[in-house]
């Protein structure tokens, strides 16, 4: 009989494409812990996001791939996940050096749902096995603190000789606001130098700890946050959030211009508020009308990732501080949350091989 | 997004020029004066209309650092600091013979 070797495997695993980054498994460094011991082949692929959307479908390729080789008598194939990074920005010292991705959830305007849709894909996230963390960037209406159910003012803590703050936690999530340093009431009324300040803080001055994403919820449009953002941040790309109706998508558009403009990359647009299921008679009614995101993602080439119903369900989770993925993971609207962030997840595994090839910038004097 | 990106920024002292080369292989030597003259910020050029050369005498670059994913911003030692190149801008104001051929058509 004929024996495999190690190379033989390699070779044969060489056809396996990851289904989103587009490169085999074996040159993107994937495949992990190979033993070849007779004709048992054991190995480990490595995920680039525990919330790989696609697993099942690289466990069949590798099974296929390796059905041909004659001598392998048995075939084991495990599944870890290593979150790679993505962040990208040549010009700036990092703040977060102890996260790896970096979401901006954005849109040209208010009252689309986004910090709605920035803490129910933190928690999907979570869900699905990745270290995550939530950062309130929306200095003047704060809302995460009431979304996730957290008031604690943050504790300062001694670390490497200084002090940071530590970030409470809110169902398994690190979460930080400028809301917990707020009386209820209390307004921001402050320009744009103090905002910048305001975002350096809360994220430098804050002990995240090692995490695989940090979801940014935004403030509303494309102002001095966004800017800050652009300038002074690494970040590795923003998710567009819109309502279906055309006059909500144009301010989409705004938004995708000025990340165009200041060349952070768009992970994709999801719509919120798509249509709701009647409780009364099931029927799906379309209130600002449905599809104007997708429309308009295939119009921009960038990904769609997904439709959220409006529901009082979401609604409820929110003003009670209990994200409906806490209080009803197996909910249809739960699986629709969990199935965006797998989605994105993907599209930061892109990011991160964008990020890594895109060249350097040198700047130097002679 | 921009057509092209910078992947070299070389302040060349003795030469008074700063050297950009760009990842599809062009390259342009800005002089001092003409950079520091085309300078974008709303200092220079006011707000709104056509970007105008303001005449900077002996102008010196004390740094150079990138902005972001998008731009480059030149401190002058004069202390001025305020304009923010985008990658596109910078482009456009390449002054090699073949653009500036290309923009007198």
């Amino acid at each position: 009989m004929e024996t495999v070797s190690k190379d033989i495997v390699l070779e044969a695993l060489k056809k396996v494409q990851d289904p989103e980054i587009h490169r085999d498994i074996v040159s993107l460094g994937m495949v992990k812990n190979l033993k070849v011991a007779g004709g048992k082949v054991a190995f480990t692929v490595e995920l680039t996001t525990p919330a790989c959307p696609l697993r099942e479908k690289i466990h069949d390729d590798c099974k296929k791939a390796l059905a041909g080789l004659s001598g392998v008598t048995a075939l084991d194939i495990s599944f870890g996940a290593q979150v790679r990074g993505s962040k990208s920005g040549a010009g700036q010292t990092d703040l977060l050096p102890t996260v790896k991705n970096v979401v901006l959830v954005a849109a040209g305007k208010g009252g689309v749902g986004k910090s709605t849709v920035a803490a129910n894909l933190a928690v999907a996230l979570k869900m699905h096995g990745a270290s995550t963390g939530l950062l309130d960037a929306d200095i003047y209406g704060p809302s995460i603190p009431i979304i996730m159910g957290v008031k604690a003012e943050p504790k300062k803590i001694a670390v490497d000789g200084g002090f940071k703050l530590e970030p409470p936690v809110a169902h398994g999530l690190p979460v930080m606001s400028i809301g917990f340093f707020l009386e209820p009431d209390q307004a921001v009324i402050w320009r744009g130098p103090m905002l910048g300040k305001a975002l350096h803080q809360l994220m430098g001055d804050v002990h995240w700890g090692e995490l695989d994403y940090l979801v940014v919820d935004m403030p509303p449009g494309t102002g001095d946050v966004q800017i800050t953002f652009s300038q002074q941040l690494k970040v590795s790309g923003a998710l567009l959030v819109a309502t279906p109706q055309d006059v909500a998508l144009a301010d989409v558009v705004r938004a995708k211009t000025m990340f165009d403009k200041v060349m952070i990359p768009i992970l994709g647009i999801v719509e919120n508020m798509s249509y709701f299921i009647c409780d009364g008679c099931g029927k799906s009614h379309e209130i600002f009308s449905r599809g104007g995101a997708e429309r308009a993602a295939e119009r921009f080439k960038i990904p769609f990732l997904g439709e959220i119903p409006i529901t009082s369900s979401i609604r409820e989770g929110g003003d009670k501080g209990m994200p409906i993925l806490v209080r009803d993971p197996k909910s249809e609207i739960s699986k629709v949350f969990l199935d965006i962030a797998s989605k994105l997840a993907g599209q930061l595994s892109v990011a991160s091989e964008t990020a890594r090839m895109a060249q350097s910038l040198k700047i130097i004097s002679s | 997004m921009a057509s092209a990106l910078p992947v070299e920024i070389n302040h060349m002292k003795e030469k008074g020029v700063v050297r950009v080369t760009w990842d599809d292989g062009h390259a342009g030597d800005y002089p001092r004066d003409y950079l520091r003259g085309y300078c974008p910020c709303a200092l220079c050029q006011g707000h709104g209309g056509e970007v105008k050369f303001i005449d900077v005498e002996d102008a010196r670059l004390a740094e150079i650092g990138a902005v972001g994913n998008y731009a480059i911003q030149f401190t002058w030692e004069d202390g001025h600091s305020t304009g923010i190149y985008t990658f596109d801008y910078l482009r456009s104001l390449c002054p090699c013979p073949q653009c500036r051929d290309s923009k007198d058509e």
